[in-house]
């Protein structure tokens, strides 16, 4: 059962770094720089509960609210760049966070232990979890608890008319500004809100991996965060659950049995994926056809 | 008529094959097996250490099996069965092989992981302390080959290493150079600082066993620098010319090298950029005294990427073909398609401990006894003094999980790594 | 005054090492300014494609002992042959308006490229042969690498090579042409997809150009080069204008001079973070690149 239990735990805090881009992708913004806040989140909330013995809830909530701050502070640049220099611009910016955590040498003496990030050393021992008799169990339904509070968060905004701005502005940004909608506002506001989500997913990783190091967060990592919501679809919530638990439930945990041919394929199945998909695996058509299944069932029984 | 025909033939198909593998299963299960498991990086650039680990790994238990196997707790002999897993230098991955291995297998010991960052990670996910029933960690045993970072199997009791001692093996190191080179004073290097491996061991070990045994650094020196290990790390990293793991571009920092003008280079790095740094040392005419590399590039990676150039380079490890044991084991890890070097040669080792604690401890290695013989593992790891190694006993360092090898000088000579020193 | 001297002689030092190797980044950056000029996309696959070439062209030299020269053509056809399976693949059957998709299935063409490396050399890393290894010209106080040279020149050639491709040729018309005007191309009676197809091989001979000339300079191949090839290509392109060639070229000689200077200056540690500092300057001053193409509203 720990087994299946820590993929869930993967597949939550990684569901949650893809809609930090998720809600981005919204306003047409390709940001791989959501591992920065994602980064800044995990140290901070690591360096509360292991060097200052805070409790993980305020660890977090402080972790989440600086990965917000920051994504703001780079909301504001983000603004005077578009499409794919976007996307290099925030390759940048991770590198950048991931260089400034390479020179961070900050340890404290906790109970007789040197504690804290040191550098390429690392940062260890964030055991807040083990600690704290927290099992594996426990741990699977606290990540799955903010997974939810974020997703029905998000399911909101679709249905409400923050969701119809964000989505016009992505659609057509011209066109959105000829409509009054303030474009300055809505894009920030995405970069602060995915930044408040990307900080809250990488405080959940450092607590679940117990050690964190500026290699951690590479673009290879922000990579990851910006593939959920693309092969899941923007077109619903959903979409990058769905894609996340293709990727690492099906395509890394489950593919295990293949041995060495698992990563070839890798790589090939996303390929497929997208020529059979373009829009997302939840795209358009996909959720018609899901709804179609659940109401013709209804009716089916009605009978 | 041919509807039912057909679904008849093929229950019938589908009873003979589920009818073999019953067979098949219960002819398995009358035979007495161990399981063990063990992963590392097979996949992306580190998969070389998952392959050699894996090799060396399945090497030393076909030996064992030949020999006729495990003698169990109740006198039974078992075979082991390998189960070796791809965690791909990733945390969550190694967390979640750790995971699957301790929880869904038989596995008694695990082996891996290669990468020192996942080991790390993974520690710490362990039991900290045998019976703290207030730490919910994982309880299951391990005992590591590769991953060679300063202090990681001090994180959980449960967590155990066969890796080199860095600071001896400098420090010996030092000691003959001191002794073979008399003219040889001062001292110059570089490291690659993105990686905590060799930036650690060229700051806080190489320079300070150096500096121990007469070596001064060029010109004014590095008056922070100690003697003991980490003292002054911060000042000589700053006095040092440096790159980062994927550099390459090493113009800057060869200039640095020749105008330094030292008896003695050390370049702490992978083979790598231990490569492209000693091609441009090369191109740039620099030909130290003495030039001293880092432990992991001791290996016929470095010497597929720059024979020539790595000429003359001497690093201190625990592994070289030098008696007839570990040439045979550095045949047999070829033929199952990895190389023997100080890094995965442990993992042969590693299970002739396991024999030996299996048979010291009686565990019986049944389903209903696995927690039993999972604690029965643990505890017979931690009772270890010494252990038997390639190269000579090994001590072991009790209270960390740790190891003290015994080591050789080796030096790349024409292509090869050659013993030129025997400090045993 | 011994100090200026000094210190003037080795940031000249540096720029000369930094523009000769910065023609490679060169290379880079032009492959990836190609494909985004003519289909307005990212083929994120293109440094590891170009990589995979010089590997195609190793196997000749550790099987058959060739000479360099045959090791580079081999780099420029397997890159062209990549280049082609790639634009199959990634590009040629997704919708031409979704951008994202597209740089999607590039992404999963890198993994792949990647790992077939990695798993066909157990990713060791492996001598690459170069030409001039042990040439050294001296001006003075100043060293000039007789290899960098060659790759400089070969890097130069190239350039030259493509200018005369995009210009003097029908190919090149056809491509300039999709570029600019799609539709209109097509009314013309230019098939699209084959000339995109195309510009995928050029780029990818381009590719094994770039690919063995960093073999060449390093001296050593490896897979742990594909990530901050990619990266600093992206940068270089980016810094010269997305889809402008001349500024690729330029940027590249740019970003391997002030690398150089910066790690003079402020070691390896800050490097990477001041290549960073340049590229948001440059973003916000000049958010088009140095030489920018008038920005089209698509």
């Amino acid at each position: 059962m720990e087994y299946y239990l820590g993929i869930a735990q993967t597949i939550g805090i990684h569901a949650l770094l893809g809609w930090s881009a998720y809600v981005l992708l919204l306003t047409g913004q390709l940001s791989l720089a959501q591992v920065g806040f994602f980064a800044i989140g995990a140290y901070v909330s690591a360096i509360l509960t292991t060097m200052f013995g805070f409790h993980i809830v305020p660890a977090l909530m402080v972790g989440a609210l600086l990965g917000g701050f920051f994504a703001m502070l780079v909301g504001f640049p983000a603004l005077r760049v578009k499409g794919l220099m976007l996307v290099v611009a925030t390759i940048a910016f991770t590198q950048f966070v991931s260089l400034f955590f390479f020179n961070v040498h900050w340890r404290r003496d906790v109970d007789g232990v040197m504690a804290g990030p040191d550098s390429t050393q690392g940062f260890r021992e964030i055991r807040f979890y083990a600690a704290n008799g927290w099992d594996t169990l426990d741990v699977t339904l606290f990540i799955w608890l903010f997974v939810l509070l974020v997703m029905s968060g998000l399911w909101w905004l679709d249905r409400s008319r923050a969701g119809t701005v964000l989505r016009a502005v992505g659609a057509d940004d011209l066109a959105a500004q000829s409509s009054g909608i303030n474009l300055t506002v809505a894009k920030v506001t995405a970069m602060t809100a995915g930044g408040v989500i990307a900080g809250l997913a990488g405080g959940l990783y450092a607590h679940s991996a117990t050690y964190v190091d500026h290699l951690t967060f590479s673009v290879l990592l922000a990579t990851f965060a910006i593939a959920y919501p693309i092969i899941g679809g923007i077109h619903s919530v959903l979409g990058t659950l769905a894609a996340v638990i293709f990727i690492q439930g099906i395509l890394i945990e489950g593919l295990r049995f293949l041995g060495d041919w698992r990563n070839i394929l890798f790589g090939l199945l996303i390929i497929l994926i997208m020529n059979l998909k373009p829009n997302g695996i939840m795209d358009a058509r996909t959720m018609r056809t899901i709804k179609r299944m659940f109401a013709g069932g209804k009716s089916a029984d009605a009978k | 008529m041919r509807r039912s025909r057909l679904s008849i033939s093929l229950l019938a198909g589908a009873a003979v094959v589920i009818g073999t593998l019953v067979v098949a299963k219960s002819a398995i299960a009358s035979e007495r097996v161990v399981h063990l498991a063990g992963w590392g990086a097979k996949s992306g650039p580190l998969r070389s250490f998952g392959v050699n680990s894996e090799a060396v790994l399945k090497a030393a238990i076909k030996s064992v099996n030949d020999a006729g196997g495990i003698k169990m707790g109740d006198g039974a002999m078992a075979k082991i069965s390998l189960d070796y897993y791809d965690s791909a230098c990733n945390a969550e991955q190694g967390i979640a092989v750790a995971r699957k291995v301790a929880s869904e297998t038989g596995a008694l010991v695990g082996m891996g992981p290669t990468c020192s960052g996942v080991a790390a990670a993974m520690f710490g996910i362990f039991q900290k302390k045998v019976g703290d029933a207030g730490d919910s960690g994982l309880q299951f045993p391990i005992l590591t080959d590769t991953a060679v970072r300063n202090g990681l199997a001090k994180i959980s009791q449960w967590t155990f290493r066969n890796t080199p001692n860095e600071p001896d093996m400098y420090d010996k190191l030092f000691a003959w150079l001191r002794k073979t080179h008399p003219d040889a004073k001062t001292m110059y290097g570089g490291t690659e600082t993105d990686q905590g491996h060799s930036k650690g061991t060229y700051a806080k070990v190489i320079l300070q066993a150096a500096k121990r045994h007469g070596f001064t650094w060029v010109g004014d020196g590095i008056p922070e620098l100690g003697t003991k290990i980490a003292v002054g790390w911060k000042e000589a990293l700053d006095k040092s010319s440096n790159w980062l793991l994927a550099d390459t571009n090493f113009s800057v920092q060869a200039r640095a090298f020749k105008r330094a003008k030292a008896d003695m280079l050390v370049v702490s790095a992978h083979p790598f950029t231990t490569c492209g740094m000693l091609k441009e040392l090369k191109r740039q005419r620099i030909k130290p005294k003495i030039l001293v590399g880092l432990t992991s590039s001791s290996s016929d990676e470095t010497l597929k990427g720059c024979a020539k150039q790595a000429e003359g380079m001497i690093i201190p490890t625990s592994f070289a073909p030098i008696n007839d044991t570990a040439m045979m084991v550095a045949k047999l890890a070829q033929k199952e398609g990895g190389s023997a070097d100080l890094h995965s040669a442990a993992a042969w080792e590693n299970i002739i401990i396991i024999k030996q604690v299996i048979e010291e401890q009686g565990i019986m290695g049944k389903p209903e006894t696995l927690k039993t013989d999972r604690e029965k593992m643990r505890a017979g790891l931690a009772n270890l003094e010494t252990t038997a190694g390639l190269l000579g006993q090994v001590k072991r360092v009790q209270e960390e999980g740790e190891a003290l090898k015994p080591f050789v000088f080796v030096q790349a000579m024409a292509g090869e790594w050659k013993v030129v020193h025997d400090p045993r | 005054m011994d100090d200026i001297v000094f210190y003037t002689v080795e940031i000249t030092q540096s720029i000369i090492d930094g523009v000769l190797f910065g023609s490679t980044y060169s290379l880079i950056g032009i492959g990836f300014t190609l494909i985004f000029g003519a289909m307005h996309k990212l083929n994120m696959t293109y440094a590891a494609a170009s990589l995979a070439g010089a590997y195609i062209g190793l196997v000749f030299f550790t099987l058959f002992d060739a000479p360099a020269m045959l090791v580079f053509l081999a780099a420029i056809v397997g890159s062209a042959g990549i280049g082609l399976i790639v634009y199959y693949i990634c590009f040629r059957y997704i919708p031409v308006e979704n951008h994202l998709a597209a740089l999607m299935a590039s992404v999963g063409a890198l993994f792949f490229i990647d790992e077939i490396v990695i798993h066909a050399t157990n990713a060791s890393p492996l001598t690459f042969p170069a030409l001039f290894d042990d040439v050294m010209l001296e001006l003075g106080p100043f060293g000039i690498r007789g290899d960098l040279l060659f790759v400089f020149a070969v890097s130069l050639i190239s350039m030259a090579a493509l200018w005369y491709l995009l210009y003097r040729t029908r190919l090149g018309l056809a491509t300039r042409a999709v570029s600019q005007q799609g539709i209109a191309a097509q009314l013309c009676g230019i098939d699209v997809h084959r000339t995109n197809g195309a510009t995928f091989v050029v780029a990818g001979m381009l590719g094994g150009v770039a690919g063995s000339m960093i073999g060449a300079s390093v001296g050593i191949l490896s897979p742990l080069l594909t990530l901050p090839i990619t990266i600093k290509g992206l940068i270089v392109t980016v810094i010269g204008g997305l889809g402008s060639i001349p500024g690729a070229i330029v940027a590249g000689f740019l970003v391997g001079a002030l690398e150089n200077i910066f790690l003079f200056v402020r070691g390896v540690n800050e490097r990477d973070m001041y290549i960073m500092l340049l590229l948001f300057v440059f973003l916000v001053f000049r958010p088009h690149g140095i030489f920018s193409r008038r920005a089209e509203r698509d």
